[in-house]
């Protein structure tokens, strides 16, 4: 997929283990490993704005876009 | 209220499985009987009188035994591919998972039935056919069948069973939505 999720950049940049986003983003390990992985399909715009909230970024900090 | 539908709908379809076994069974004894009376008739032409349900088939037997096995394994090939419908909607149902139903599998079962629907549709068209010969040949009808229903009701499935696979599709896409 063209859409690249930088989920565990910004997590080492922020210095935040899978545990500590996944309680304070309130979604569950398996999710957060679905969408660390690249496996996700879409992503709420509620959990982006977690995402963004917990690891203090924007959305283009964790989404990049790339020709394949 | 999404919790009582949910139950009402998991009610029904348990129902309809305990139908679709009864319909198994029913449907399997029927061609136990035909086969047995059969296999019967053919050690003694006495046993063609009464093949099911009052059928009685001695005049072709003595006219054609292959005619007289055609016509038998025509009899014989309807409630074996009905129960195995049935058994097919046993698997279905059986399995069904109301929290995440759309599954590959299910939708590969269903598009079974319909093929097996359609099939039955031929082998009625056949039977069709050679009843027409028959009657033609001995001036006597033994039995018809009209199935024109078989093949309204394969497509129907089948149309079913794309939506289904859909239905797929879109569950496995909010499956991995985060």
């Amino acid at each position: 997929m063209p859409i690249t999720v930088n989920l565990d950049v910004m997590m080492a940049k922020r210095k935040m283990s899978l545990n500590e986003l996944s309680e304070k983003v309130d979604l569950t390990l398996a999710n957060l490993s679905i969408l660390k992985t690249g496996k996700a399909k879409a992503i709420r715009f509620s959990t982006l704005e977690s995402i963004c909230k917990a690891l203090d970024c924007q959305p283009g900090d964790l989404l990049e876009y790339s020709k394949e | 209220m999404e919790f009582k539908t949910q139950t009402r709908t998991g009610q029904i379809l348990t129902v309809m499985n305990i139908l679709a076994w009864v319909a198994f069974i029913g449907f399997a004894i029927e061609a136990g009987a035909i086969l047995f009376s059969y296999f019967f008739s053919v050690m003694s032409a006495e046993g063609a009188r009464n093949i099911y349900k009052g059928v009685d088939l001695y005049n072709l037997r003595q006219y054609s035994f292959w005619h007289y096995t055609g016509t038998v394994s025509f009899m014989v090939a309807f409630p074996i591919m009905k129960s195995y419908i049935s058994y097919l909607m046993i698997t279905v149902l059986s399995k069904i998972n109301l929290a995440s139903p759309f599954k590959m599998e299910t939708a590969i079962r269903l598009e079974k039935i319909s093929i097996q629907l359609f099939g039955m549709w031929l082998v009625g068209m056949l039977n069709s056919a050679h009843m027409t010969w028959l009657m033609k040949a001995t001036g006597e009808l033994y039995g018809n069948y009209v199935s024109s229903e078989s093949i309204f009701m394969a497509g129907l499935v089948f149309i079913v069973s794309q939506v289904f696979k859909r239905g797929v599709e879109i569950q496995a896409e909010n499956d991995l939505t985060v």
